[in-house]
Protein backbone atom coordinates (compact mmCIF):
# COMPACT_ATOMS: atom_id res chain seq x y z
CA UNK A 1 0.00 0.00 0.00
CA UNK A 2 2.61 2.65 0.96
CA UNK A 3 4.82 1.21 -2.25
CA UNK A 4 1.42 2.05 -4.68
CA UNK A 5 1.22 5.61 -2.49
CA UNK A 6 4.73 6.13 -3.20
CA UNK A 7 4.40 5.18 -6.80
CA UNK A 8 0.72 7.21 -7.40
CA UNK A 9 3.04 10.11 -5.42
CA UNK A 10 6.19 9.77 -8.43
CA UNK A 11 3.17 9.59 -11.23
CA UNK A 12 2.15 12.94 -10.13
CA UNK A 13 5.08 14.07 -9.46
CA UNK A 14 6.46 13.38 -13.16
CA UNK A 15 3.13 14.88 -14.30
CA UNK A 16 3.49 18.33 -12.70
CA UNK A 17 4.36 21.05 -14.40
CA UNK A 18 7.93 21.99 -14.99
CA UNK A 19 8.39 24.97 -12.38
CA UNK A 20 6.15 22.76 -9.45
CA UNK A 21 8.44 19.99 -10.40
CA UNK A 22 11.51 22.21 -9.66
CA UNK A 23 9.89 23.51 -6.53
CA UNK A 24 9.13 27.31 -8.04
CA UNK A 25 5.57 29.20 -7.00
CA UNK A 26 4.34 31.47 -9.84
CA UNK A 27 4.20 35.24 -8.87
CA UNK A 28 2.54 37.99 -10.52
CA UNK A 29 3.41 38.67 -14.28
CA UNK A 30 4.36 42.65 -14.38
CA UNK A 31 5.62 44.48 -17.70
CA UNK A 32 8.87 43.96 -17.72
CA UNK A 33 11.93 43.36 -20.22
CA UNK A 34 13.19 40.07 -19.52
CA UNK A 35 17.13 39.84 -22.09
CA UNK A 36 20.08 37.79 -22.59
CA UNK A 37 23.39 39.61 -22.45
CA UNK A 38 25.71 37.02 -23.82
CA UNK A 39 25.73 37.22 -27.14
CA UNK A 40 24.19 40.89 -27.66
CA UNK A 41 27.12 43.20 -28.81
CA UNK A 42 27.64 43.93 -32.07
CA UNK A 43 31.33 45.32 -31.52
CA UNK A 44 32.45 41.87 -29.65
CA UNK A 45 33.57 38.76 -31.46
CA UNK A 46 32.71 35.90 -29.33
CA UNK A 47 34.98 33.39 -29.47
CA UNK A 48 34.90 29.89 -28.12
CA UNK A 49 36.90 26.44 -28.25
CA UNK A 50 34.54 23.95 -28.53
CA UNK A 51 34.28 20.07 -27.56
CA UNK A 52 31.11 17.92 -28.48
CA UNK A 53 30.16 14.59 -27.19
CA UNK A 54 28.47 12.88 -29.71
CA UNK A 55 27.13 9.16 -29.33
CA UNK A 56 30.97 8.51 -27.37
CA UNK A 57 32.74 10.43 -30.31
CA UNK A 58 34.88 13.34 -28.92
CA UNK A 59 36.09 16.06 -31.01
CA UNK A 60 36.94 20.00 -30.97
CA UNK A 61 37.36 22.69 -32.45
CA UNK A 62 36.28 26.54 -32.64
CA UNK A 63 33.11 28.07 -32.28
CA UNK A 64 32.48 31.83 -33.64
CA UNK A 65 29.45 34.42 -32.75
CA UNK A 66 28.96 37.57 -33.79
CA UNK A 67 25.78 39.59 -34.20
CA UNK A 68 25.85 41.61 -37.29
CA UNK A 69 22.41 43.49 -35.66
CA UNK A 70 19.43 43.12 -34.74
CA UNK A 71 18.20 39.94 -34.23
CA UNK A 72 21.29 38.76 -36.79
CA UNK A 73 23.75 35.95 -35.45
CA UNK A 74 26.46 34.59 -37.91
CA UNK A 75 27.46 31.57 -36.43
CA UNK A 76 30.42 29.64 -37.66
CA UNK A 77 32.35 26.40 -36.24
CA UNK A 78 36.21 25.58 -37.63
CA UNK A 79 39.27 22.87 -36.58
CA UNK A 80 41.91 24.27 -34.99
CA UNK A 81 43.62 24.14 -37.78
CA UNK A 82 41.28 26.87 -39.33
CA UNK A 83 38.88 24.74 -41.98
CA UNK A 84 35.47 26.31 -41.46
CA UNK A 85 32.90 23.38 -40.53
CA UNK A 86 29.72 25.04 -41.31
CA UNK A 87 28.65 28.23 -41.25
CA UNK A 88 25.26 29.58 -40.11
CA UNK A 89 23.34 33.21 -40.30
CA UNK A 90 19.91 33.28 -37.83
CA UNK A 91 18.00 35.88 -38.53
CA UNK A 92 14.68 36.44 -37.01
CA UNK A 93 12.83 33.16 -38.53
CA UNK A 94 15.41 32.50 -41.00
CA UNK A 95 17.92 30.30 -41.20
CA UNK A 96 20.88 30.46 -43.99
CA UNK A 97 23.57 27.50 -44.29
CA UNK A 98 26.85 29.92 -45.79
CA UNK A 99 28.52 26.75 -45.90
CA UNK A 100 28.43 23.08 -44.38
CA UNK A 101 31.05 20.23 -44.63
CA UNK A 102 29.00 17.40 -47.18
CA UNK A 103 29.54 14.94 -44.66
CA UNK A 104 27.94 16.87 -42.17
CA UNK A 105 24.75 18.21 -44.27
CA UNK A 106 21.79 16.56 -42.66
CA UNK A 107 18.64 17.97 -42.10
CA UNK A 108 17.89 15.95 -39.06
CA UNK A 109 21.47 17.53 -37.52
CA UNK A 110 20.99 21.32 -39.03
CA UNK A 111 17.90 21.12 -37.19
CA UNK A 112 19.21 20.64 -33.98
CA UNK A 113 22.08 22.71 -34.43
CA UNK A 114 19.68 25.15 -35.59
CA UNK A 115 17.04 25.11 -32.31
CA UNK A 116 20.53 24.99 -29.79
CA UNK A 117 21.40 28.12 -31.43
CA UNK A 118 18.12 30.16 -31.78
CA UNK A 119 17.74 28.80 -27.74
CA UNK A 120 21.58 30.32 -27.03
CA UNK A 121 21.53 33.46 -28.84
CA UNK A 122 17.61 34.69 -28.57
CA UNK A 123 18.27 38.20 -27.33
CA UNK A 124 14.41 39.73 -25.93
CA UNK A 125 12.53 37.33 -24.22
CA UNK A 126 8.27 37.59 -24.09
CA UNK A 127 7.38 36.50 -20.43
CA UNK A 128 4.34 33.94 -20.64
CA UNK A 129 4.80 33.40 -16.82
CA UNK A 130 7.03 33.99 -14.00
CA UNK A 131 8.12 31.69 -11.33
CA UNK A 132 10.04 32.51 -8.00
CA UNK A 133 12.19 30.10 -4.93
CA UNK A 134 14.42 31.66 -2.65
CA UNK A 135 16.71 34.22 -4.64
CA UNK A 136 15.86 32.19 -7.99
CA UNK A 137 13.58 33.64 -10.72
CA UNK A 138 12.27 31.38 -13.17
CA UNK A 139 10.50 32.67 -16.55
CA UNK A 140 8.68 30.75 -18.75
CA UNK A 141 8.25 31.57 -22.34
CA UNK A 142 8.60 30.47 -26.26
CA UNK A 143 11.04 30.28 -28.70
CA UNK A 144 8.92 29.54 -32.27
CA UNK A 145 6.86 26.95 -31.18
CA UNK A 146 9.14 25.09 -28.28
CA UNK A 147 8.89 26.34 -24.46
CA UNK A 148 11.47 27.56 -22.34
CA UNK A 149 12.37 28.31 -18.72
CA UNK A 150 15.46 31.17 -18.08
CA UNK A 151 16.43 31.10 -14.99
CA UNK A 152 18.03 33.86 -13.29
CA UNK A 153 19.49 33.59 -9.77
CA UNK A 154 20.13 37.34 -8.26
CA UNK A 155 19.76 38.84 -11.68
CA UNK A 156 22.14 36.81 -13.49
CA UNK A 157 20.93 34.15 -16.43
CA UNK A 158 22.26 30.70 -15.50
CA UNK A 159 20.30 28.29 -17.17
CA UNK A 160 17.92 28.40 -20.65
CA UNK A 161 15.95 24.85 -20.10
CA UNK A 162 14.21 23.72 -23.49
CA UNK A 163 10.86 21.89 -21.96
CA UNK A 164 8.68 19.25 -24.00
CA UNK A 165 5.96 17.26 -21.71
CA UNK A 166 6.74 19.16 -18.74
CA UNK A 167 10.10 17.25 -18.78
CA UNK A 168 14.00 18.97 -19.47
CA UNK A 169 15.07 18.43 -23.43
CA UNK A 170 18.09 20.68 -23.20
CA UNK A 171 19.71 22.58 -20.76
CA UNK A 172 22.08 25.35 -21.39
CA UNK A 173 24.26 26.53 -18.49
CA UNK A 174 26.26 29.95 -18.70
CA UNK A 175 29.18 29.92 -15.70
CA UNK A 176 32.38 32.12 -15.79
CA UNK A 177 29.93 35.17 -16.19
CA UNK A 178 32.01 38.36 -16.65
CA UNK A 179 30.81 41.75 -17.58
CA UNK A 180 27.63 40.65 -19.49
CA UNK A 181 29.79 37.80 -21.16
CA UNK A 182 29.74 34.11 -20.35
CA UNK A 183 32.97 32.45 -20.72
CA UNK A 184 32.05 29.09 -19.87
CA UNK A 185 28.61 27.46 -21.48
CA UNK A 186 27.63 23.62 -21.59
CA UNK A 187 25.00 22.71 -24.07
CA UNK A 188 23.45 19.58 -22.79
CA UNK A 189 20.51 17.24 -24.45
CA UNK A 190 18.52 15.21 -22.21
CA UNK A 191 16.98 12.89 -25.14
CA UNK A 192 19.97 11.83 -26.80
CA UNK A 193 23.62 11.76 -26.63
CA UNK A 194 25.14 14.93 -27.35
CA UNK A 195 27.09 17.87 -25.11
CA UNK A 196 28.56 21.01 -26.50
CA UNK A 197 30.97 22.36 -24.14
CA UNK A 198 32.23 25.75 -24.93
CA UNK A 199 34.96 27.79 -23.46
CA UNK A 200 35.68 31.48 -24.45
CA UNK A 201 39.47 32.23 -25.78
CA UNK A 202 39.11 35.63 -26.71
CA UNK B 1 43.31 65.57 -58.58
CA UNK B 2 45.79 65.68 -56.28
CA UNK B 3 43.73 62.33 -55.02
CA UNK B 4 43.43 60.88 -57.98
CA UNK B 5 47.16 60.93 -58.60
CA UNK B 6 47.90 59.49 -55.29
CA UNK B 7 45.72 56.64 -56.03
CA UNK B 8 47.04 56.50 -59.32
CA UNK B 9 50.58 56.26 -57.52
CA UNK B 10 49.48 53.78 -55.07
CA UNK B 11 48.57 51.32 -57.16
CA UNK B 12 51.93 51.51 -59.52
CA UNK B 13 53.57 51.02 -55.96
CA UNK B 14 51.70 48.03 -55.41
CA UNK B 15 52.07 46.71 -58.68
CA UNK B 16 55.77 46.92 -58.23
CA UNK B 17 55.82 45.47 -54.69
CA UNK B 18 54.14 42.44 -56.33
CA UNK B 19 55.25 41.76 -59.84
CA UNK B 20 55.45 37.79 -61.80
CA UNK B 21 58.72 36.70 -61.79
CA UNK B 22 60.63 35.64 -65.24
CA UNK B 23 60.14 31.40 -66.50
CA UNK B 24 64.11 31.27 -65.39
CA UNK B 25 63.69 33.17 -62.43
CA UNK B 26 60.65 30.92 -61.02
CA UNK B 27 62.70 27.52 -62.44
CA UNK B 28 65.79 28.37 -59.98
CA UNK B 29 63.05 29.01 -56.96
CA UNK B 30 61.81 25.82 -58.21
CA UNK B 31 65.22 23.89 -57.78
CA UNK B 32 66.10 26.09 -54.64
CA UNK B 33 63.53 24.97 -52.78
CA UNK B 34 63.62 21.17 -53.72
CA UNK B 35 67.51 21.24 -53.14
CA UNK B 36 66.41 22.78 -49.07
CA UNK B 37 63.84 20.27 -48.96
CA UNK B 38 66.15 17.77 -49.67
CA UNK B 39 68.48 19.34 -47.44
CA UNK B 40 66.59 19.00 -44.34
CA UNK B 41 65.80 16.41 -41.77
CA UNK B 42 63.90 17.66 -39.35
CA UNK B 43 62.54 21.51 -38.57
CA UNK B 44 61.24 22.93 -35.90
CA UNK B 45 59.48 26.26 -35.94
CA UNK B 46 57.43 28.67 -33.50
CA UNK B 47 54.13 29.83 -35.41
CA UNK B 48 51.50 32.10 -34.89
CA UNK B 49 47.96 31.36 -36.62
CA UNK B 50 45.78 34.03 -37.85
CA UNK B 51 41.89 32.89 -38.75
CA UNK B 52 40.28 35.35 -40.68
CA UNK B 53 36.72 35.56 -41.27
CA UNK B 54 35.10 38.23 -43.00
CA UNK B 55 32.55 39.12 -40.63
CA UNK B 56 34.61 39.29 -37.48
CA UNK B 57 36.46 42.29 -36.29
CA UNK B 58 39.39 41.19 -36.28
CA UNK B 59 41.74 37.59 -36.65
CA UNK B 60 41.70 34.84 -34.05
CA UNK B 61 45.04 34.63 -33.02
CA UNK B 62 46.65 31.61 -31.39
CA UNK B 63 50.31 30.61 -30.69
CA UNK B 64 52.12 27.34 -30.75
CA UNK B 65 55.09 24.93 -31.97
CA UNK B 66 55.42 22.98 -35.17
CA UNK B 67 57.85 19.84 -35.93
CA UNK B 68 58.42 18.26 -39.07
CA UNK B 69 60.86 14.92 -39.65
CA UNK B 70 60.89 13.78 -43.10
CA UNK B 71 59.36 12.58 -45.08
CA UNK B 72 55.67 13.53 -43.18
CA UNK B 73 55.84 13.25 -40.02
CA UNK B 74 54.06 16.42 -38.41
CA UNK B 75 53.17 17.85 -35.04
CA UNK B 76 51.23 21.07 -34.42
CA UNK B 77 51.22 21.82 -31.04
CA UNK B 78 49.04 24.86 -30.06
CA UNK B 79 50.08 26.58 -26.88
CA UNK B 80 47.58 29.63 -26.96
CA UNK B 81 45.12 30.39 -25.95
CA UNK B 82 44.15 26.71 -25.84
CA UNK B 83 45.99 23.53 -25.61
CA UNK B 84 45.66 21.22 -28.18
CA UNK B 85 48.38 18.76 -30.06
CA UNK B 86 47.87 17.24 -33.79
CA UNK B 87 50.45 14.64 -34.68
CA UNK B 88 50.22 13.44 -38.70
CA UNK B 89 52.44 10.47 -38.96
CA UNK B 90 52.25 7.94 -41.93
CA UNK B 91 48.53 7.04 -42.03
CA UNK B 92 47.51 8.21 -38.53
CA UNK B 93 46.44 11.53 -37.02
CA UNK B 94 46.72 11.46 -33.54
CA UNK B 95 44.88 14.37 -31.80
CA UNK B 96 45.49 15.61 -27.50
CA UNK B 97 42.55 17.87 -26.88
CA UNK B 98 43.39 19.39 -23.31
CA UNK B 99 43.81 15.87 -22.01
CA UNK B 100 41.30 13.93 -24.33
CA UNK B 101 43.44 12.03 -26.42
CA UNK B 102 41.95 10.07 -29.63
CA UNK B 103 44.02 8.89 -32.62
CA UNK B 104 42.17 8.07 -36.15
CA UNK B 105 43.49 5.57 -39.07
CA UNK B 106 43.46 7.93 -41.99
CA UNK B 107 44.65 4.94 -44.18
CA UNK B 108 40.87 4.54 -46.28
CA UNK B 109 40.41 8.52 -46.35
CA UNK B 110 41.61 9.65 -50.01
CA UNK B 111 41.11 13.09 -49.36
CA UNK B 112 42.98 12.73 -45.56
CA UNK B 113 45.86 11.64 -46.86
CA UNK B 114 45.94 13.90 -49.55
CA UNK B 115 45.73 16.78 -47.13
CA UNK B 116 48.11 15.07 -44.79
CA UNK B 117 50.47 14.97 -47.88
CA UNK B 118 49.84 18.67 -48.72
CA UNK B 119 50.91 19.86 -44.71
CA UNK B 120 53.83 17.87 -45.21
CA UNK B 121 54.67 19.71 -48.55
CA UNK B 122 54.03 23.00 -47.70
CA UNK B 123 55.85 22.80 -44.43
CA UNK B 124 58.98 22.90 -46.72
CA UNK B 125 57.63 23.97 -50.01
CA UNK B 126 58.50 21.34 -52.01
CA UNK B 127 54.74 21.35 -54.16
CA UNK B 128 55.30 22.32 -57.41
CA UNK B 129 53.44 19.09 -59.35
CA UNK B 130 51.62 20.73 -62.23
CA UNK B 131 49.39 18.20 -62.23
CA UNK B 132 47.94 18.70 -58.69
CA UNK B 133 48.34 22.33 -58.92
CA UNK B 134 48.15 25.41 -61.44
CA UNK B 135 51.03 27.68 -60.16
CA UNK B 136 51.85 31.22 -60.46
CA UNK B 137 54.68 32.63 -59.22
CA UNK B 138 55.33 36.44 -57.77
CA UNK B 139 58.03 38.69 -56.12
CA UNK B 140 57.36 40.34 -53.53
CA UNK B 141 60.10 42.88 -52.56
CA UNK B 142 62.63 40.32 -51.02
CA UNK B 143 60.78 37.49 -50.80
CA UNK B 144 58.54 35.05 -53.18
CA UNK B 145 55.07 34.58 -53.28
CA UNK B 146 54.29 31.25 -54.84
CA UNK B 147 50.24 30.53 -55.60
CA UNK B 148 49.08 26.93 -55.45
CA UNK B 149 45.86 26.34 -56.99
CA UNK B 150 44.48 22.35 -56.15
CA UNK B 151 43.38 20.77 -59.55
CA UNK B 152 41.38 18.46 -57.84
CA UNK B 153 37.73 19.85 -57.39
CA UNK B 154 37.15 17.71 -54.46
CA UNK B 155 39.79 18.91 -52.90
CA UNK B 156 39.45 22.79 -53.65
CA UNK B 157 36.01 22.58 -52.04
CA UNK B 158 38.06 22.93 -48.74
CA UNK B 159 41.31 24.92 -50.09
CA UNK B 160 40.45 27.05 -52.84
CA UNK B 161 44.71 28.24 -53.00
CA UNK B 162 47.61 27.94 -50.67
CA UNK B 163 49.84 30.76 -51.31
CA UNK B 164 53.50 30.29 -49.93
CA UNK B 165 56.24 32.82 -49.23
CA UNK B 166 59.44 32.00 -49.13
CA UNK B 167 62.63 33.52 -47.96
CA UNK B 168 65.86 34.08 -49.93
CA UNK B 169 67.15 30.90 -48.54
CA UNK B 170 63.96 29.20 -50.12
CA UNK B 171 62.63 27.98 -46.77
CA UNK B 172 58.91 28.58 -46.11
CA UNK B 173 57.93 31.97 -43.87
CA UNK B 174 54.60 31.80 -44.72
CA UNK B 175 51.41 29.90 -45.52
CA UNK B 176 47.90 31.06 -46.13
CA UNK B 177 45.44 28.94 -46.98
CA UNK B 178 42.14 30.67 -48.75
CA UNK B 179 39.02 28.70 -48.25
CA UNK B 180 36.31 29.21 -51.97
CA UNK B 181 34.57 31.52 -49.02
CA UNK B 182 37.62 34.09 -48.95
CA UNK B 183 38.26 33.44 -45.36
CA UNK B 184 42.04 32.50 -44.74
CA UNK B 185 43.99 30.50 -42.46
CA UNK B 186 47.44 32.64 -42.41
CA UNK B 187 50.16 30.94 -40.52
CA UNK B 188 53.74 32.54 -39.63
CA UNK B 189 56.82 30.71 -38.92
CA UNK B 190 59.60 32.19 -36.45
CA UNK B 191 62.75 30.39 -34.86
CA UNK B 192 63.08 27.72 -37.50
CA UNK B 193 65.83 25.17 -36.32
CA UNK B 194 67.01 22.51 -39.33
CA UNK B 195 68.03 19.39 -38.92
CA UNK B 196 68.54 19.03 -35.12
CA UNK B 197 67.70 14.99 -33.64
CA UNK B 198 64.23 14.98 -32.39
CA UNK B 199 62.75 12.37 -29.91
CA UNK B 200 60.20 9.83 -31.28
CA UNK B 201 57.69 11.68 -28.13
CA UNK B 202 57.60 14.75 -29.92
CA UNK B 203 55.67 12.90 -32.57
CA UNK B 204 53.26 11.10 -30.06
CA UNK B 205 50.58 12.20 -27.65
Amino acid sequence: MRFLTFSIFLLLLSCAPFPKKMGYQPTSLDAREIRNPYFADVQKDYVYKANIIVFENNFGGILVLKKLADQTHRIAFTTELGNTIFDFTLSGTDFKVNRILKEMDRKILLSILEQDFRSLIQEEIVPLNIYTKNDSELTKTKIGSKTHFYTFKNDILTNITRVGNEKEKVVITFSEIDDRMARQIVISHKTMKLTISLQAIK
Amino acid sequence: MNRILAILLLFSYLGFAQTRMSAEAAKSLQQLVKQKAEETQTITSDFVQYKHLDFLSSDIESTGKMAYKSPDNVSWQYVKPFSYKVVFKGQKLLINDNGNKSKLDLGSNELFKQLNHLISASINGNMFNANDFEIAYFKENETSLVHFLPRDPQFSEFILAFHITFSQRGTVEEVKMIEPSGDYTRIVFSNRIENKTLPDAVFDL
